[in-house]
């Protein structure tokens, strides 16, 4: 299989420098980060991180390998696009005038967003949904003068329990 | 009662068994010293902190038990890397400890504050910074239980002044319960099958061959594998941390593998149907070029550590498990067997290729490494450097008992051969002890005969002067067009002058006509060197060029 979008969830205690650990191991297996979400789970002593990374399929065996050498890794898997829920949420900060604002409204209702923040000049959207849906929302909004956005990363849940 | 961080970490310390620290002091560590003297607890003050760690690694790989160093932060803790990253290489079980500023400075670039955490990152287990001395215990404990369990390796604590000097009520029931992590997933259902499939394999192939790594020594299988390789009448090859696993004379031993192994084992790997490989990485200089290494077999590959599987032969029946589990459960599966077309057919082999031969690839140095190995006591642990000397000792050396060939395999650390042999006296006193180094890695930790000499550590130090970096002379010569660049060591020092003035008798003759010279050195009842000149051009044969096969060796048999 060639290069493709590779997501891993990783469970692991939650304490201090753990995440560096995690990412060394991507870093010194010359993988990079595209997208990592790291934060507790309903026990708190266990954080879940969720990463993306470009990669082929040797990636997960040995990630997952090097990965589960860490004491404070407890579990490593990949999620798979069909067996999973993936969302991302995605800040947006545009600069407006009075047409954009005004175009900003009207077309925001075509999509799953909220407006969070409206002042004169300025405001913040909020989007959610699948990678597909928030790539569709930023190059909509691309024409009207994105000044920054902020991503979550994906975060995926296996749709079926089985531990993960 | 009330006590303070460093008295709660040597009295956990004692618990765990440490009877012995190798270390170096400064002001942040200072808490820790203070209360080393009443602990029974020795400390030997070595001259740098990197000779530290390898005694301690030392000391570890000669007993089978955890090594103990301690340096102070900053550049004491520095110093201890490059000993730290070979403990980690070979799967050495050590507990680093490290001085820290006080933790209100933590982060603040304080004097003599270095993030060894972070430094250490990829070259430690796992590693803690204890911020309380209600921590310190528990962290111990399963500090000690990390470094030892599953495949071993160094496991670094670190230290704020503060924490070591703070005082602490522990209360009346100090049993700590230490928990080490469980994975979730433990794949362990098929473990029986697999054993059945291996133990089929070994059965019924024609051509099989055992692969022994540093694995089995670790988790203490020798004698279980020396049963299996005699029932099955199964010969062995070892990679060179596997050497000295199975007593070499059992007649099945058929050498090790790989850049510099034998010829013998490097050719039947390669006629091999089917390779049992147990305890092994399979690193680039036990496979040579991988898609070659041993084309005919299938391969079975046990191991504790599932990373080490498949990570650069696929492995056709991997096995992840406790080594010596695993062969004690594999060898009433194995059948009895005689194996004589095959082993004759090995015997014809070593034949063709000559047992004088062999003696001769490593030149003079070899005969008087096996001069030396007759005139030691039998129980002896001979401890490698790095370069020619080494190889000339994994090859000419013969091992009669596990531990006792002692050599910096993964990392290939210069240096490590004198420090290394402090800590295996101290932690085997009755056994006789001999360096073998060469002159550029004696000079490496040369300060360690300061050390031998204070504590008088009968240790023998052989240093087989050529003048040069010998392997790289050698490399140069074969793959560099002889441009002999930047390896001349040249003959001005008087090393034999230099022991003297540490205070350690010496001796120096040459390799050709060691006269009386070895048995002065092994009549000595304190420390001695042995300084024996050797022509640069004494190499190692057959060698294997980079990016050629395990059977496609300069100096080997032609054809
Ligand atoms: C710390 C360190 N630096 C460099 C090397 C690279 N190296 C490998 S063998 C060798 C030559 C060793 O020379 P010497 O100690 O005189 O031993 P000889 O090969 O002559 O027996 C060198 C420089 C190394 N292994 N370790």
């Amino acid at each position: 299989m060639g290069i493709r979008e590779r997501i891993i969830a990783i469970l692991v205690n939650n304490k201090p420098g753990v995440l560096s650990r995690v990412a060394g191991v991507f870093g010194r297996l010359g993988y990079n980060i595209e997208s990592l979400c790291v934060a507790e789970t309903i026990s708190p002593e266990i954080s879940r991180i969720t990463s993306i990374t470009n990669a082929d399929s040797d990636f997960i065996d040995k990630v997952k390998k090097q990965l589960t050498r860490l004491v404070d890794v407890l579990d490593v898997t990949e999620l798979f696009p069909g067996q999973s829920a993936q969302r991302e949420m995605i800040l947006i900060g545009i600069n407006l005038d009075q047409e954009g604002r005004a175009e900003i409204v009207r077309s925001i209702g075509m999509f799953d967003c909220k407006i969070i923040s409206m002042r004169n000049d300025y405001c913040i959207i909020q989007v959610a949904g699948s990678r597909e849906e928030v790539e569709t929302v930023i190059n909509f909004l691309k024409p009207l003068g994105i000044d920054k956005i902020a991503r979550t990363g994906v975060l995926a849940l296996r749709y079926k329990d089985s531990g993960f | 009662m009330e006590k303070t961080g460093a008295e709660i970490l040597l009295q956990t310390l004692r618990e765990e068994g440490v009877d012995v620290i190798f270390g170096y002091p400064g002001a942040n560590s200072l808490p820790i010293h203070d209360k080393l003297e009443e602990s029974p607890i020795r400390h030997y003050l070595v001259r740098h902190e990197q000779a530290a760690a390898h005694a301690a690694d030392g000391y570890a790989r000669a007993t089978g038990r955890v090594g103990v160093c301690l340096g102070t932060s900053g550049p004491g803790a520095t110093n201890l890397v490059t000993g730290i990253a070979t403990a980690y290489m070979d799967s050495t079980p050590m507990i680093v400890l490290t001085g820290q500023v006080t933790t209100d400075l933590l982060g603040s670039d304080a004097f003599q504050e270095t993030d060894i955490i972070g430094i250490t990152m990829p070259i430690t287990k796992h590693s803690y910074l204890v911020s309380d001395p209600g921590e310190v215990k528990s962290t111990v404990k399963q500090a000690f239980e990390i470094a030892r369990s599953g495949r071993p390796g160094p496991v670094l604590i670190d230290l704020p002044r503060n924490v070591m000097a703070a005082k602490y009520e522990q209360s009346g029931n100090e049993d700590v319960t230490v928990s080490v992590p469980q994975k979730r997933h433990v794949e362990r259902k098929k473990d029986a099958e697999d054993l059945q499939r291996i133990a089929n394999y070994m059965n019924m192939s024609e051509r099989p061959v055992i692969l022994v790594g540093g694995g089995v020594k670790l988790a203490r299988a020798c004698d279980e594998l020396s049963g299996l390789i005699e029932k099955g009448s199964i010969p062995f090859v070892s990679t060179m941390m596997g050497i000295g696993s199975v007593r070499s004379s059992n007649g099945f031993n058929l050498g090790f593998i790989g850049t510099h192994g034998n010829e013998l084992a490097n050719r039947i790997v390669h006629d091999a149907d089917f390779i049992m490989t147990i305890g092994a990485r399979f690193s680039d200089r036990s496979t040579s070029i991988v898609k070659e290494f041993a084309p005919l077999a299938t391969i079975a590959q046990i191991d504790i550590d599932p990373s080490s599987i498949g990570k650069v032969i696929k492995a056709d029946i991997p096995l992840v498990c406790d080594i010596r589990e695993a062969i004690t459960k594999l060898t009433p599966l194995v059948e009895r067997k005689e194996r004589r077309e095959w082993l004759s057919r090995i015997e014809k082999e070593r034949n063709i290729l000559g047992k004088d031969r062999s003696m001769k690839e490593c030149g003079p140095a070899g005969a008087f490494i096996r001069d030396v190995q007759a005139a030691m006591p039998e129980e002896t642990t001979a401890i490698t450097d790095v370069g020619l000397n080494q190889i000339w000792t994994v090859r000419s050396w013969e091992t009669k008992t596990p531990r006792g060939m002692i050599t910096p395999g993964g990392l290939g650390t210069m240096g490590f051969s004198l420090p290394a042999a402090m800590g295996v006296k101290v932690g085997v006193p009755d056994r006789g002890v001999v360096v073998f180094s060469g002159d550029g890695g004696f000079f490496m930790n040369i300060q360690e005969l300061a050390t031998i000499s204070y504590y008088n550590l009968p240790v023998k130090v052989v240093v087989f002067n050529n003048g040069h970096l010998g392997m790289i002379r050698q490399i140069q010569d074969l793959f560099y067009g002889s441009r002999f660049n930047d390896i001349e060591l040249g003959n001005k020092v008087d090393i034999v002058a230099v022991a003297k003035g540490f205070g350690i008798d010496a001796d120096r003759i040459s390799v050709e006509d060691p006269g009386a010279g070895i048995e002065k050195m092994c009549a000595a009842a304190g420390p001695f060197l042995l300084e024996v000149i050797v022509n640069p051009d004494n190499y190692v044969y057959p060698i294997i060029p980079p990016g050629r096969s395990n059977i496609d060796m300069i100096g080997g048999r032609q054809g």
